[in-house]
Formats: C-alpha cells, structure tokens, sequence
C-alpha cells in the first residue's frame, strides 16, 4: 500500500498483550485515515452506550496519510474514543513531533482496550512493542514523565502521556504529547487514566512509500513557497502566534469575557499577542516541518508567577483570561504552564471556572462551599482551582466535573455555557451566527475545531462573510464540518489547511488537498469522492452520538435568550431556530437531526 | 471629525511611532470614507485584509460619521 501502513497495533491492557492487524485498504480509501478510520473501529467494536470510563470504551491513537510526509503540516494525529465530558464521540487533535514519530513505528493506529490492573506504557520501537510497568512515574506531572521514560527508552522518541489530571479522570483531562502540546478536548487523558495507561512512547524509522513521491514533493515545495511569500509579508501566526486573535474577538464583540456576560475586554491589550511578544516571548517553536510555527516558547522570569513553558495561545488566553476576567498576563501563562503539566484541557478548565466565578459572584456558591473566594478577575484563586481541579481536592472536585454537572448541581444550570456539556472555546457565537450552529451541531460538543466556519465568519479566509447573518450558514457550516473531517483524517493542520489546499471560495473545495492526498496514497481520489468520504466519517460519527444519547443540538439559554449587552454584536443572540432545519434538510436527515436510511444508504453507513 | 483608526497585530507597525497601543485618533473631514481613513497608512485595500467598522462588515466606499473606529488586521486565521 501507499500512504497507508495499513497496520494497527492492537493493545490489549487486561491481557497486556499487543497484535499487530492488517487494515483493510477499503477501509482506508472509504475512511481517509487519521480521524476517520478510528471511528470506523470505534462502531465497529464499542457499543455507545458504554461507560466511557469503562474498561469497555476503547481509545484510539491515529495518524493520516500525510502524516510524516513532505506535506507542510503533515505533522498530526488524533485520539478517539467516546468521551466521559460529552457522553458522545470525540476526536481531539495536537501536533508537535509525536505524530510524525508514531507514524514511523509502522502503525496507523494504536488501539487500546480493555484496562491494566496496574499503571502500565506502551513502548513501540517499530515492531519491538512492550507494555512497561509506569508505577515510578504514576502520579507525576508531564514534563517529569516525559525525562523519565526518554530515559529509559530512547533519547530520540517522543512521548504522549497524562497527567495527575488524566489519572484523577477529571473530565476535562488531555493527552498531552512533547510535553507542551495538547490533544485537549472532551476528557481523553480522563479515558487513558480510567485504563490505567499513563504514556505511550514512539520510535522508528519507517514510513510508507508514496505512490508519486516526486508530485508530492513539486507540490509540497509550491504550498511551502506561498507561506513562505506570506510570512514575508507579515503574518499574524508566525509573530504573535494565535495570540494575536483576542484583539480581533474584542474588536468584533465575540471575546468570551466573564463567563460570556460580556463580549469585550477592557483589559484586551494587556493580555495579547503585542504584550505576550513585549513580555515573556523566548521565540517561536514549531511543530516537526511546520512552515507556519505558530507555538510559542515563553518564559516568566521572576516574581509569583515564575515558569518557563510553551503558551498562552488565544483559546487559553480567552478561557484562562477574559472569560475568568484576568488581565494579568504572567497569572495566564503560569496558568497555562500548569494546565500543561498537570494535562488539563485549558479551554474546559478556564470555561468551568469561568461558571463557577459567575456563581459565586451571583451568591449562588458559597465561600464555605468553595473554601476560598472566587471573584472574576482573581487570578491567585483560578490557579489555585486549576490545582485543585486536577487531583480533585476539596471544591475542585467539583470542577472537575465540568461547568455542565457543577451549575445543575448547585441549581443553576443556566450559568453552563456548554453544548453536549462541553464548554465553548473562544468565539461567542451571538456574535458569530455560524459559529452557534457549528456548537449546536458538532459531534464533539462545542469546538472551534470541528468546522471553523470562524475563519470566513472572522478572520477572512479564504473570504470575509458577515458574521451577525444566518443566511447560508448551514450550508456553509455542513461543508467546513466536512471539510475538517477530511483534514483531521489526512493528518493536516488546520491552520495550513483551509488557507492554503483548499480552493478560495465561500464553500471551500479541496482540489489541492485531494491531489496531495493521492501523490500520496495513490487512490486517485476525486474531490467529490474524497468529499463523499469525509461526509460518510461525519455520518458515522452523528450516527454513533444519537445512539449514546447525544440527541440535543442545542445552545445553552444564554445564548439563546440573553442578548450580548455590549459591543459591535450588542442586542443580539444566536438564531439557531432560523438555521437548524436547513442545516438538516442540507445534510439529508429528518426533521429530529437523524441521518435517512436514503443518507445512509448513500454513504454505504447501514452496517451501523 | 474626529474618528479612530485600529491597526491590529502585524498591521500595527503601519501607525506613526508616536502611536500608543494599537489605535489612534484622526481628525478627518466630512465625508472621508473607510477606504481613505485607511490610505495613509498603506493598508492593503484587497482580500487580504479584513476590515470593519465600528465592528461589522463594512464597504469600503462608506462614509464615516464622528467618533467611528475602522479596524483592520491581515486576513490569516488562527484560534
């Protein structure tokens, strides 16, 4: 095979064996690879029903075709399994090295299923797999047990693991990788706790043969050449990071900002990209053949807040910072470190304490109940959450459960901005109508990354549309909801993605994506085919979510009855109700949100 | 009139360097448009700009009113 290994690691962790098996290559054509191929197994061998902390869900490691290829950000994996936040599926995404280092052991997939009786790690040096014992570094943050399994592995691998987060099955738990890096939404560090699998450490040198290395590599060059023009230029990315954007949400009137009671920031430009570069910036860090480089490695020097990490990005410095109403730009990057080395998701983590602040500001919790004050704006007692959120001492117990069960269980359910109990990231859709029916709609709950129809309705890419206007955003949100399926599933980035291999029209057309992906795997897919595709991973996972009970596609009341008070977007709330019945009459389900047999039929789904 | 020009992350080093942060005032006659607020300093008038006023979408040709901020940064996505 081409582009594919065709191979996955199967890890059995009640049995502590692994196996090697042979994916069929229909299954890789019909499912892209990446996000996609790992649904198909996730329906294929976990009944949604499941107990997503139970040894019976299973946890899937995938790289894409382009992963570890020539293609520029062809440097990402994805982990899915159904989540413990959301009670759906999820697929949550990083970059870095590990990726690209997995992709070389020879294995698309690890799957792992079943649970350890003990902490266990997986060590996959090509074919040589060992499940370890990780007793030794059970209990202790990311980058302590990154050094320590380096070091009695290989120097050279790269390493995904969890932290105390993770192993405390906090809800909002990442898998973090390289240390810095987060595969970070919906709680898969809480799944890999709960199987007592702490790291997974990658090493080799093997990659599939491209079925045209020398297009792959004219075309590569040409899309690398057009960052490269654009970075010239200026680009926004490569100087401040995505820290640049909380100028551009307040500017709109969509920055989260306490709890989403407001959609600006009056302490904006003390908290973003310019003052990040001015401040605490060491430079830029890309993930492994990135042209864009967006990270960033900071460093506070002196003072409480004292650390040496990578971030703030703009989602940790909209939930970690506007949305908890800190403006104190070392407390959201001390903040962020912690979050990195405990493996916490920041969004989420930022989000519920976001709720909880709104709470007690509102005498709805208590100073008793919290064991301290919890103001917006102080940003000694978010930190002291975030502590506490991951080894769920006393109230952060509590949090650790997410702002959906914590504002019911306290009796104000109102308070949770969440869809599918998962907070929202950064962009307040009342502001951003296509953003609310992506929210509304995603399989993963609320998430940017399942079809950011911000970069049209925001940032101008490929084309600016305005985003107070429901007027063709559900056709416009069903086709990114794709077209990020497709991404996610070759093993892109996003940030290259939408910019640069797909065509430059409102509804975005993968003709360079599609050609990428057959230099590399020989398919010769069309672009409607491998469109077909990424609809039919969409339709598996909707698919899968309505059978866990995942039925709502809703907003929270704010949202939907609470006009934003302030700022360009002042006096409006989102209009799901306009767009909601188009969206499902464009993606061919009933009236319920519930994918036709004629859909399924058409996608080849009805084995599911 | 006076109205405000935001020039946001890599467009801010288009402002003179005696701006402070990312916006200043200018005093501009009746009648100036977006388009010609945004002249002087050397925004690209193009697709490779996002521009708004006051916060929304906006044309180019529209003529501004007293105290309006036109902001403006390069169309490069990222969140």
């Amino acid at each position: 095979m081409y582009g594919w290994h065709g191979r996955l690691l199967r890890v059995d962790l009640t049995e502590r064996t692994a196996s090697i098996e042979t994916i069929d290559p229909k299954i890789c054509r019909d499912f892209i690879g990446g996000r996609g191929v790992a649904m198909y197994y996730l329906a294929k061998e976990v009944d949604p029903l499941v107990d997503p902390l139970s040894p019976e869900n299973k946890l899937i490691f995938a790289t894409g075709p382009l992963t570890a290829t020539p293609a520029p950000t062809g440097n990402r994996y994805m982990v899915v399994t159904k989540s413990p936040l959301t009670g759906a599926i999820t697929h949550s995404n990083s970059g870095g090295d590990f990726p690209t280092w997995m992709k070389r052991t020879g294995f698309d997939l690890f799957l792992f299923e079943g649970k350890a009786d003990s902490p266990v790690y997986l060590w996959v040096n090509e074919d040589q797999v060992e499940i370890r014992p990780a007793d030794h570094v059970w209990g202790k943050d990311v980058p302590t047990t990154t050094d320590a399994l380096l070091a009695e592995t290989h120097p050279e691998a790269r390493v995904a693991c969890i932290g105390p987060a993770g192993e405390n099955l906090v809800l909002m738990a990442a898998i973090m990788n390289d240390k810095h890096r987060a595969a970070a939404r919906s709680g898969v560090g809480a799944v890999m706790g709960s199987k007592l699998l702490k790291a997974v450490v990658a090493f080799g040198n093997k990659n599939p043969p491209m079925a045209d290395e020398a297009g792959m590599r004219n075309l590569s060059v040409t899309i690398s050449k057009e960052v490269g023009v654009d970075v010239k230029k200026g680009s926004n990315l490569r100087e401040y990071g995505t820290a640049y954007v909380p100028q551009v949400t307040n500017t709109l009137g969509i920055l989260p900002t306490r709890n989403f009671l407001q959609g600006t920031f009056e302490a904006t430009s003390q908290i973003d990209g310019v003052a990040l570069k001015n401040t605490y910036l060491i430079r830029h860090t890309p993930c492994y053949r990135c042209p864009i480089s967006c990270g960033r490695l900071t460093e506070v020097p002196e003072g409480k807040y004292k650390g040496k990490g990578e971030g703030p990005e703009y989602e940790t410095i909209a939930s970690l910072g506007s949305a908890c109403g800190v403006s104190d730009l070392a407390a959201i990057t001390r903040a962020n470190y912690w979050c990195n080395e405990l493996g916490l998701d920041t969004i989420s983590t930022g989000m519920t304490i976001a709720a909880a602040m709104e709470m007690y500001e509102k005498g709805y919790l208590t100073e008793e109940q919290i064991g301290q004050p919890l103001r917006f704006g102080d940003a000694d007692a978010m930190i002291a959450m975030i502590q506490k959120m991951a080894y769920r001492q006393g109230f952060g117990n509590e949090l650790a459960e997410g702002s959906y069960r914590l504002c019911r269980k306290y009796g104000h359910p109102e308070i949770a901005v969440t869809a599918r109990k998962q907070e929202f990231p950064g962009y307040d859709p009342r502001g951003s109508q296509g953003m609310g029916l992506l929210y509304a709609t995603s399989n993963k709950g609320a998430s940017h990354m399942e079809g950011d129809v911000a970069y049209e309705e925001v940032f101008g890419v490929p084309v600016k549309i305005d985003p107070l206007t429901t007027e063709g955003k559900a056709a416009l949100v069903a086709r990114f909801q794709d077209a990020f399926a497709l991404i996610d599933s070759s093993g892109l980035c996003v940030f290259l993605a939408v910019r640069y291999v797909f065509n430059k029209d409102v509804m975005i057309w993968p003709i360079r994506l599609t050609q990428l992906m057959n230099h590399t795997t020989g398919a010769n897919y069309t672009p409607e085919e491998i469109m077909k595709a990424a609809e039919r991973i969409y339709n598996l996972e909707r698919v899968f979510i309505l059978k866990a009970g995942s039925t709502e596609d809703t907003l929270p009341p704010r949202m939907l009855q609470e006009p934003l008070p302030d700022g360009p977007a002042k006096g409006k709330v989102v209009e799901l109700d306009k767009m909601l019945p188009e969206f499902y009459r464009i993606r061919g389900w009933d009236e319920h949100g519930v994918p036709t047999r004629e859909k399924l039929a058409e996608l080849e789904l009805l084995e599911f | 009139m006076k109205v405000y020009v935001k020039l946001i992350a890599t467009y801010q080093r288009l402002l003179p360097p005696d701006a402070s942060g990312n916006a200043i005032e200018v005093d501009v006659p009746e009648g100036t448009t977006v388009a010609q607020v945004l002249l002087p300093y050397g925004v690209p008038l193009d697709d490779s700009s996002v521009i708004v006023l006051n916060g929304r979408m906006t044309d180019l040709n529209t003529p501004l009113s007293e105290g309006d901020t036109v902001a403006a940064f390069s169309a490069i996505a990222g969140g």
